[in-house]
Parts: structure tokens; C-alpha cells; sequence
């Protein structure tokens, strides 16, 4: 399927609608709400531009931490990734990754994952 | 039932409670407030008595969504009650309404103070010139009243024998939360990992407020004027109260202005230094702004969570939910920053 707009281009035209064509009839005390439907919209339209390559990436990511070799086809990528994300956290508790080249390697794989998702939820905050 | 079908009740109690033959409540409006408690302003006339006359009142009960982590309206006054005769800035604790025929739930009234509390407006522009020096000197000596009440004290029995050790307490109490939420998140994780790793001792155990950051105190045109919501105070380390108020979570968008978006933390620290007669060690105070950003990542969790449950459908809920994955990174940066590992490949 590739109608056009797709939902990405969907959500970024009814945002521009709500923000500059709306908003200012809204009453003051309204208006913030009215932003964050804006933000709501933004952080979807982000996603759905995104978030495919971002789970990719985490996922392939997160087989290099673990040094695991086999790309199960089979198996939907978001389960895996959560199957994967949840092993991650069970280590972590239990102390692996603790100190040395073993944690760098963790905080590496967590910076770039979270910086991926950041970019969705509200990129203003990378630049810095 | 509503507060207004209340209100005839709630005269009567505070005439009782004010000595007066007749309080009639002129005015009542809701004060935008938490998502855990409900705030009303009371415009008050008492006919007679030793208090009669207007009164400007501030109510304080609790809302539906109640998290079951903050503490009950009686405890809380108590805790105002207590700061109040340490001298420390809070309004003034008036009655506490315990019996529940009055509002159907627990309540108290303590006078209200002018000023302005919202964090967006402090940090840029409170509409009134702000001295960002002295209004960080004074929120720094008001921290270091309230830790000069240390355990025992009488009537804060329900907080209990104080833990040895705070920060571990935190991190175990942020891993069950996260545990009950069902949900895998390796940021948070390591984040409390490393802090187990590198928890400091705390040097001493005073009473701390445990919410002490831009958003939850009054400031008008004479300075400082009052502390307010006290329902998560409790014994602890009080670092951890520099660590929350300096976070960059609280800085509300003016990051420069480390102590709290308001001002300097070099003024922060000077004026709490100066009010404890305690030196403040930078890399503990990092450590709690480390400890600051998993709490409140896990505190957006569960509100998240409210909405994504079904149990309390809302947009503002629902868009704290994407707020987790920037606090993770935040910590990250400052463990990074704290703690550089040698091998980063």
C-alpha cells in the first residue's frame, strides 16, 4: 500500500490544521490542550516515520550485545525485540555488564537506542 | 458528592474550629493543582471570634486518582505542622478535618499565601522582578531548616525508624514499581544498576521533603514565601532533596539555571551551606540527580500507565508515557559524565 499522504504526511497537514488554523479560535484555557493534541500528532508522525529503522537498529544492536548469531525469521521483530530488551534488563539486575569493556559496551547500545527513541518522543531534547 | 454540595458542612466545621458563631464561605474555586491532590481556595468570613472577620484559605483533600505512595492529609499536615514551628516557610497549618461526614474524605485548611508556583513561569518570566541570587540563596537556607529536623521527633511517629540506607531503600522500592508495571527497560535498569554500584553513605538522616523543586513553592514580590506540598517527606539522606531540586528534569526548559531553572547552584549551595553549617560534596549531589531522573522516570511510568491501563483514559497521562526514554538518556549522560569507563569500544 502507498496511498498518498500516507499517515505520516496525514498527521503533519492535520497538525499544521489544528495549530495555525484553529488554535486561535480556541479559548485561552483550551489552548493547551490543543498543544498537546499538536504533540500527540508529531510524536506519531515520527513514529510512523521512524520507528520501523529504530527497531532494526535496537534489534541489531541488541544481537551484537548478546553476541547472538541467530536472525530468527520466523519470529515478528517486536516480539523478539521485547524478548530481547527483557533478557537485557534480567542481566543487568543480576550484575553482568558491570565494569570494564563488558559495561561500555552496554552504555553504548543504550545511548544509541535511547537517543533513537528521543528523536521520536521529542528531538528538541538532542540538541544540546 | 461535589465539594460545592459540601460547602454547608464545611461552614460548619470551620466555624466550630475557628471559635465563631458563623463562618460563611464567600467564595470557593478550585486551585489547578496535582494529579494526586485537590486544592481549593476558600474566601472565609467569620462573624465572631478570636480569628473574626475574612480569611483567605487554601483546602487540601485528596483527588480520585489516589497514589498510594503519598501520604495521608493528616500526616501531611502534621509534617506542615512540624516545618511550621522549625520556622521553615509554609503556610500556616489552620485545622485538620479528620471526620469524614464533613467532605465524605479527609481534608485540611491552612492559610493562603499570594505568589506564584508554576515552574514555566518562574523560569522565565514570573511577571514581577525576581532577584534569581537571593531568591537561590533563600530556597537553599529553607532546605537546610528543614534538615535540621532529625529523627526522633514526636509527632512524626508514622514515618517510622529511619532506613541506614536511603538511596539503596529507593532503588529497590523504583525496581518493584517497575516490576508491578510488567515493563522491560534496560535505560532505568542500568540506571539503577550503577547507583547500586555507587550509592553513597549517607552522612546523616534528617528529615527530607522529597519533591523540594521549581513547581512546589510560592514566590512573590518579597522573595520566597512558602514550601508547599509536603506529602512525600520522609527520613532519607539529604542530599537526595539538593539532587531532586537541582535535576535537570526540574529545570523547566532554562537548563543553564542549574538550581531549579530560578537560578545559580553555586547560590543554591552557598545559601544552603550557610543555613546547615554543612559542606556540600558536588559528586553526591550528582549522584542524586542521577537517582533524580530514574525516580521520576518510574513516577511517569506509573501515571502512564493510569492511561494506558484503561483505568483513567487522558491525553496528558498518555503523553508522560514518552517521557521515560529522555530521563534515561539524561542519566545515562550523567553516569557517563560521573563515572568515565576507560575501554569505550
Amino acid at each position: 500500500m502507498n496511498d498518498r499522504p500516507n499517515g505520516a504526511e496525514l498527521l503533519a497537514a492535520a497538525r499544521v490544521a489544528l495549530l495555525e488554523e484553529l488554535l486561535t479560535d480556541l479559548p485561552e484555557q483550551r489552548r493547551y490542550l490543543a498543544r498537546m493534541v499538536a504533540n500527540a500528532m508529531a510524536i506519531a508522525a515520527r513514529e510512523l516515520e521512524l520507528g520501523d529503522g529504530i527497531d532494526r537498529a535496537e534489534l541489531t544492536s541488541l544481537r551484537r550485545l548478546f553476541q547472538d548469531p541467530e536472525p530468527d525469521a520466523s519470529e515478528e521483530m517486536a516480539a523478539r525485540l521485547e524478548a530481547l530488551n527483557r533478557r537485557l534488563c534480567v542481566e543487568i539486575r543480576d550484575g553482568r555488564f558491570a565494569g570494564g569493556a563488558e559495561e561500555a559496551r552496554l552504555r553504548d547500545h543504550l545511548r544509541r537506542s535511547l537517543e533513537a527513541r528521543v528523536a521520536v518522543s521529542n528531538p528538541k531534547a538532542l540538541g544540546r | 458528592m461535589s465539594l460545592a454540595e459540601r460547602l454547608p458542612a464545611l461552614a460548619r466545621f470551620i466555624a466550630e474550629a475557628a471559635q465563631a458563631t458563623i463562618a460563611h464561605i464567600v467564595h470557593c474555586r478550585p486551585l489547578a493543582g496535582g494529579a494526586i491532590q485537590e486544592n481549593w481556595v476558600l474566601e472565609v468570613e467569620l462573624s465572631d471570634g478570636p480569628q473574626a472577620g475574612r480569611h483567605e484559605l487554601v483546602l487540601r483533600t485528596d483527588a480520585l486518582s489516589n497514589v498510594a505512595v503519598s501520604r495521608s492529609r493528616a500526616e501531611e499536615f502534621a509534617l506542615i505542622q512540624t516545618a511550621h514551628r522549625a520556622g521553615v516557610a509554609v503556610p500556616e497549618p489552620l485545622w485538620l478535618g479528620g471526620d469524614l461526614n464533613v467532605l465524605g474524605k479527609a481534608f485540611f485548611l491552612m492559610r493562603k499565601v499570594p505568589g506564584v508556583a508554576a515552574g514555566h513561569r518562574l523560569a522565565k518570566d514570573p511577571g514581577f522582578p525576581i532577584d534569581r541570587i537571593r531568591l537561590a540563596e533563600r530556597l537553599g537556607e529553607e532546605l537546610a531548616k528543614i534538615h535540621a529536623l532529625v529523627p526522633p521527633q514526636p509527632d512524626l511517629e508514622f514515618l517510622g525508624t529511619p532506613s541506614p540506607h536511603p538511596a539503596l531503600d529507593r532503588i529497590a522500592e523504583y525496581r518493584r514499581h517497575l516490576d508491578a508495571l510488567g515493563l522491560a527497560r534496560p535505560g532505568l535498569e542500568y540506571g539503577l544498576a550503577w547507583a547500586e554500584r555507587h550509592a553513597p553513605e549517607p552522612t546523616m538522616i534528617t528529615l527530607t521533603h522529597q519533591d523540594y523543586r521549581t513547581g512546589n513553592y510560592l514566590v512573590n514580590e518579597t522573595g520566597l514565601a512558602a514550601i508547599l506540598d509536603w506529602e512525600f517527606a520522609d527520613w532519607g539522606d539529604p542530599d537526595a532533596d539538593l539532587g531532586w531540586f537541582c535535576a535537570r528534569c526540574w529545570r523547566f526548559g532554562a537548563v543553564d539555571r542549574e538550581a531549579g531553572g530560578v537560578g545559580a547552584r553555586a547560590d543554591f549551595i552557598r545559601g544552603y551551606e550557610r543555613g546547615s553549617g554543612r559542606h556540600v560534596e558536588p559528586g553526591r549531589v550528582r549522584f542524586w540527580e542521577v537517582m533524580a531522573h530514574l525516580r521520576w522516570a518510574v513516577i511517569a511510568l506509573q501515571q502512564a500507565d493510569r492511561h494506558v491501563s484503561g483505568r483513567e483514559p487522558s491525553l496528558e497521562l498518555a503523553l508522560t508515557g514518552r517521557i521515560p526514554v529522555e530521563l534515561e538518556l539524561e542519566a545515562l549522560r550523567l553516569i557517563g559524565a560521573a563515572d568515565p569507563l576507560e575501554c569505550v569500544r
